[in-house]
């Protein structure tokens, strides 16, 4: 028989049995519709993490003083959330200027902006306050920091007394905002604001020739940290290891006294793609187990499919159908049992990944837009045909084995 | 001379209930000659069934030879005995086995459906069948929707649509009255005549027998005797 013929009888019998059918084909539909949602949700996830990832700039490297991780992560922040700095296990511990001179050496290096940061009293129209000033290299900051300008402009190599301040600082710290060319006092100096940042931060930026003015106990060519961005984003691995190798011949310390650390935002971004990942891993297996069930339920309805058809099958079989003809009738059943579950499933599952991040708000991880990619149906399409052709080889086979005189017999 | 088309060499057939075997058929050895209408008559219990599950190769003897056209089939695998069964023998039913989910149409189309016809060819020859049964008008009914006597005349067209060389009717009239089980026979009768196929028709009725040209009686097994006889259309 032909196979086209073979599909067509398959549907008739999918047809004539309508309610199992359809019953068999909810348990597909659920167990797709949840792999969808979840293969969906993840990839959206890996997409938000991923835009999170750029934004954050993962070519950038932070060097800071004494060996505990961490500290140096805050210096690009904008001096937002109050970090308490780099954690020098002992206070001598500096980054000084032979460790600038030791970096500049690399070629995998583009560029290297040198900060220190510190508290000063700020007033603006008579209201005072106490924040965080980071001076920066005002020649490479701006091309180094993630941070982005709303009005004004960054900071530039021939500024002195001018800051760029962040958003809040500008908007709702003092009694009124305050705007491009104000007058901010600093430590009794005053500074004219060229640049408002797109943020919610309290931070000020000033070159650093002036912050190690304003701020007090600061020493020339003692930086707070090294801010580094490399050449290739994709060799940071290797980079942050030829940092270390060279810091650690320019400082003369060794591996066991190691005394700076050197971080990047992607081992940050690293982890919790590792977290999500366990936990989509861990979902996925969830609906792999409804996938698992439902199609137990194919065999199932297979099963009493020919039980229920084992006449028909004598009369086909006498009349010339081969055992392979049987055979491909029942698996198409199955596997139309399984492309009809897959084909809904698919809808459901779109429909409930719009809703998913939604009810998901809470978690961090699951801020992201679900997307439904042309992969992920393919994916579920041939998984749900699989599982309806596997669950049916069983009883497919045996209705082809059966002899046509015994079915013929059967009532 | 007309030649063999169907020759049993000491054919039996045992069948295992348990620890016991029943041997259905004990050395039964016939030859059916091309163009014969041959009546199988015998009490229940004879082997007259075993005999026609035999003869329309649905199934093998336990022991002996079955020759279709020459061809030892009692050595042919399953899928080889229904490509053999499609295309040499037409089967009719007493229920009429009909598949209940398929029109008229769609049940007489099925044989040629195995055989891989081409689409145009087979819907043609489908109708044409239909229509020498008498059935052109009730062709996309469902065999529910059918009486007793319409559903064996679908079974008798199915049985024909491949054109085969042997009609095997299994007690033709058993669930007709008898003004329509005359007229199955008569339709029977008629394709013998006029088409020349060889029917083999297994009945208990002594009267439908009187259509064949030749009886085998069986009992016990055994066949009992093998007759010549003036049938009423000769």
């Amino acid at each position: 028989m032909k196979l086209n013929k073979c599909f067509k009888h398959a549907f008739n019998m999918v047809l004539h049995s309508k309610l199992r059918s359809w019953l068999t084909i909810t348990g597909i539909v659920i167990g797709v519709a949840a792999v969808i949602a979840i293969v969906s949700i993840g990839d959206g996830m890996q997409q938000s993490l991923n835009a999170q990832l750029n934004a954050l700039g993962g070519d950038i490297v932070t060097i800071s003083p004494g060996f505990e991780r961490g500290g140096g992560m805050f210096g690009m922040r904008g001096g937002g959330g109050g970090s308490s700095g780099p954690q020098a296990t002992t206070k001598e511990i500096v980054l000084g200027r032979s460790d600038l001179q030791a970096l500049k050496g690399l070629p995998d290096i583009a560029l290297i902006d040198t900060n220190i940061r510190g508290s000063v009293d700020i007033s603006y129209l008579g209201k005072t306050g106490k924040v965080s000033v980071t001076g920066v290299d005002q020649g490479v900051w701006s091309q180094i920091t993630t941070s982005k300008i709303k009005t004004g402009r960054m900071l530039d190599s021939a500024d002195q007394n001018v800051i760029v301040i962040g958003g809040r600082l500008a908007s709702s710290y003092f009694d009124q905002p305050v705007g491009i060319n104000k007058m901010i006092t600093i430590n009794g100096s005053a500074f004219r604001v060229v640049g408002i940042l797109d943020d919610q931060s309290n931070s000020v930026y000033m070159p650093i020739q002036m912050a190690y003015q304003m701020i007090p106990d600061k020493t020339n060519d003692i930086y707070y940290t090294l801010v580094v961005k490399i050449r290739d984003e994709n060799q940071l691995d290797e980079v942050i290891t030829k940092i270390e190798n060279k810091l650690m011949t320019a400082r003369h310390v060794t591996t066991k006294s190691k005394d700076f650390s050197v971080s990047s935002r992607k081992e940050m971004q690293q982890a919790r793609a590792d977290t999500m990942n366990s936990m989509n891993t861990f979902l996925l297996a969830i609906a792999a187990v409804s996938l698992i069930v439902g199609s137990i339920g194919i065999a199932n309805t297979m099963f009493t499919s020919v039980l229920e058809k084992t006449k028909e099958i004598g009369i086909m079989k006498a009349i010339g159908a081969r055992n392979h003809d049987i055979l491909l009738i029942f698996l198409f059943n199955a596997a139309f049992i399984g492309l009809v579950g897959g084909i809904i499933g698919i809808m459901l599952g779109t429909l409930l990944s719009g809703f998913m991040p939604a009810l998901m708000g809470g978690l961090p991880m699951a801020r992201g837009t679900a997307i439904v990619t042309l992969n992920s149906i393919f994916m579920a399409l041939s998984v749900s045909v699989t599982v309806g052709i596997l669950a049916g080889i069983i009883p497919a086979y045996q209705a082809s084995k059966l002899k046509p005189v015994d079915a013929l017999r059967y009532e | 001379m007309m030649e063999t088309i169907m020759e049993l060499k000491d054919v039996w057939k045992i069948y295992r209930m348990g620890e016991v075997e029943v041997p259905a058929l004990r050395g039964v050895s016939v030859k059916i000659k091309k163009g014969d209408f041959v009546a199988i008559i015998g009490a229940s219990g004879s082997g007259k069934s075993t005999m026609m599950n035999l003869i329309g190769c649905l199934d093998i003897p336990s022991r002996g030879s079955l020759y279709l056209k020459s061809q030892d089939i009692s050595r042919l695998g399953e899928s080889d005995l229904a490509s053999l069964r499609g295309k040499t023998i037409g089967f009719i039913f007493q229920q009429y086995n009909l598949i209940q989910s398929m029109s008229a149409f769609e049940n007489v189309m099925l044989p040629l459906e195995f055989l891989e016809y081409e689409d145009r060819k087979a819907a043609n020859r489908t109708r044409e069948i239909l229509a020498l049964v008498g059935l052109s008008d009730k062709m996309h009914h469902r065999p529910t929707q059918l009486s007793g006597g319409q559903q064996q005349r679908v079974s008798i067209a199915r049985s024909l649509v491949s054109d085969p060389e042997i009609i095997l009717a299994d007690e033709p009239t058993g669930a007709l009255d008898s003004v329509t089980g005359r007229e199955v026979l008569e339709m029977l009768h008629s394709l013998w005549k006029k088409h020349g196929k060889t029917i083999i028709m297994v009945t208990h009725d002594l009267n439908l027998a009187k259509y064949a040209s030749t009886t085998i009686e069986l009992k016990d097994g055994e066949i009992l005797k093998i007759s010549k006889i003036r049938g009423i259309g000769e």
